[in-house]
Order: structure tokens, then sequence, then C-alpha cells
């Protein structure tokens, strides 16, 4: 796995992203288990979601706390906080999906 | 203002290409990545994964660069995705946060599930200078250029960690035996294969050396972390 900005943080990282790939494995199980997921009530999305949720924060929550701060001290003490929170003032992400990906059909 | 669109289909199913996109580094094709550190990572209320990233990477500069036009060669990238498992979408958007007068890339990339169960990458890229000094046009050129070059190794990249992935599913008890690898900090070109010692000649280390079996080993390792 990749090494992160503070090398006093790459050991978190490392336990962290191994956390993460295994339930991001699990996370992106919908699209495998349901070959018509477009077919999803939105009901349906807002439990798995919730169920996901709970699921990463009882298991990666508290080494991604660990870890976050860590990143977090390390992006302040080399001076990119500014650099970053203009950049994400501009959250492409926010933006509405495009509609061809919001299940028209 | 250079724009570069490029589409690319490959032949897995959307949420192995997904997984292998947010896998793909560290590979032999982006030795150019320094660091990558999530920094914020949430879902929304309707179940999508929203993550922003801050990557560090090692760029080169050409050779008929005015010399100090920028401070060091290294470029601070934001990424921020989205990941929505039902909608069978991956959007991610990447840009530089540092040099941006020399030179801005703007880059999205589009995973959607296509309907014969393929995926589809769609790639795009604005890149800007505001140099001046009669140079933007050079400069924007030759951004369009490598950036092209990267998009292209960039696949080549994510194809091996697909490549990867299959392997794992296909004998998951494997996986166990490249823990010991996991923590080690040796950097990827320091897992050469030992070879017979002829005297070295200039060929370089291609990434294509790096696809023997035991290098991949360390690979997925690497890649996968402790399960």
């Amino acid at each position: 796995m990749a090494h992160s900005l503070s090398p006093e943080c790459t050991p978190l990282k490392h336990e962290y992203d191994a956390c993460f790939n295994t339930w991001f494995e699990g996370y992106l199980e919908p699209a495998i288990a349901n070959a018509n997921t477009k077919g999803h009530s939105q009901s349906q999305r807002i439990e798995y979601s919730k169920q996901k949720k709970e699921e990463y924060d009882r298991k990666c929550g508290s080494i991604w706390a660990e870890y976050k701060d860590c990143v977090q001290k390390a992006v302040t003490e080399k001076g990119l906080g500014g650099l970053l929170s203009q950049a994400r003032q501009e959250n492409p992400l926010r933006e509405p999906p495009p509609p061809d990906a919001s299940g028209s059909s | 203002m250079k724009f570069f669109s490029q589409s690319f289909l490959y032949d897995d199913p959307w949420s192995i290409v997904s997984l292998a996109f947010f896998l793909r580094y560290p590979n032999p094709y982006a030795a150019h990545v320094i660091s990558c550190d999530v920094i914020d990572r949430h879902q929304t209320e309707s179940g999508s994964l929203l993550t922003t990233r801050l990557i560090l990477k090692r760029g080169a500069l050409p050779r008929w660069a005015p010399q100090g036009i920028i401070s060091r060669a290294e470029s601070w990238v934001i990424e921020e995705s989205e990941v929505d498992p039902f909608g069978k979408f991956v959007r991610c958007r990447t840009k530089n946060l540092d040099h941006v007068k020399v030179m801005q890339v703007e880059e999205t990339q589009l995973f959607e599930q296509n309907e014969d169960g393929r995926t589809m990458q769609t790639t795009e890229a604005y890149i800007t200078s505001k140099f001046g000094w009669g140079m933007t046009k050079r400069i924007e050129s030759h951004g369009l250029a490598r950036f092209k070059a990267h998009v292209q190794r960039s696949r080549q990249g994510v194809s091996l960690i697909l490549d990867l992935i299959r392997q794992a599913r296909l004998q998951p008890m494997a996986l166990s035996s490249y823990i010991t690898h996991l923590h080690s900090d040796h950097s990827f070109a320091s897992t050469d294969t030992p070879t017979s010692s002829h005297s070295s000649d200039n060929t370089g280390h291609a990434p294509e050396e790096y696809s023997s079996p035991t290098t991949e080993n360390t690979w997925l390792g690497k890649i996968w972390g402790s399960r």
C-alpha cells in the first residue's frame, strides 16, 4: 500500500486501508448480488446504507479516527490546509449525478 | 486550454473494476506516486460513498522549461470520488493544487456498467496554463502529450490490479502467505528477482519486468493488506 504523506502516519494508514478494502469489497456487493440493482427502492438503499455505515464504524471507526487525526496534523504542519479548503469549496461531487447515472429507463 | 476525452471498455464487471480503481496505488505503472492519503470519507444517506484523497506526485519537467519555473518537481493532487453501488457508477475528479499558474490539469473519470455487463471508463481532462511569456501553448501541448501517456499507463496499472483481484478470488487461501510482506518498507524497485549477474545494460527497468509471478505476489500483499 502506498505511503502516507507523513512517515509517522504510514503504519496507521496501512492498517486503515486494509480494514477499508475488506469493507469496500462488501460495500460494492449490491452490484454483484443483484444484476438489476437499478430497481432498488429508495428505502432499500437507505436501509443498506445505514447497515453498511454501522459496519464501517464498528470495524474501521477507531483506526479511521486515529489515522485521520494523524494526517490532519501533518497537513497543517506542511501548510497545506489553505490549499485544501480552497480546493474543496469548489467541491464537484456535491453536484447532482449525471442524468444517465440516475437510472432512467 | 486543451481538452482530452477517451473511453475504454473493460471486460470485467463494474464492481471489480471499481475495486481495482480504488486499490490502484501503488502499482509499477504509478511510480510517480509518492504518497496517497484519505483525508475525508463518508456515506451519503442515499448510500453513495464520498472520498477525498490527497496525493503527492513526482513530476519531471521538460528540458526546455526555464530554470526555477517551479520550486520543486512535486505536485499535490486532490481526488474526489463518489461510488454509487446501486446506480453502478464511480465518478472521480482530480486536480493539482500547486503550480496551477504553470499548468492546471483537471481530470474526470467515470466508470459505468454497460448493459452487457462490461465496464465503460470515460476519461476527460482540461489542461490549462496561465504562464504567459509566449509559453502557454507550448506548456499546454506538452501537458496534453504527457496526459495521453499517463492515461495509457494508468489503465495498465488498473489492469494489473484487476489480474491480482481475479487471482485472489480464485485462490483465497494463497493470500495468507503474502501477509508477511505487508508492512515491509521496500520500494517496488527493490523487489527485483535475483537474476544472472550479467553486466548491466542500459535497458533500465520497464514496468513489464515486474510482472513475474514472484513480484506479483509481493504486490498483492501490499495492495490488499491483511484480511
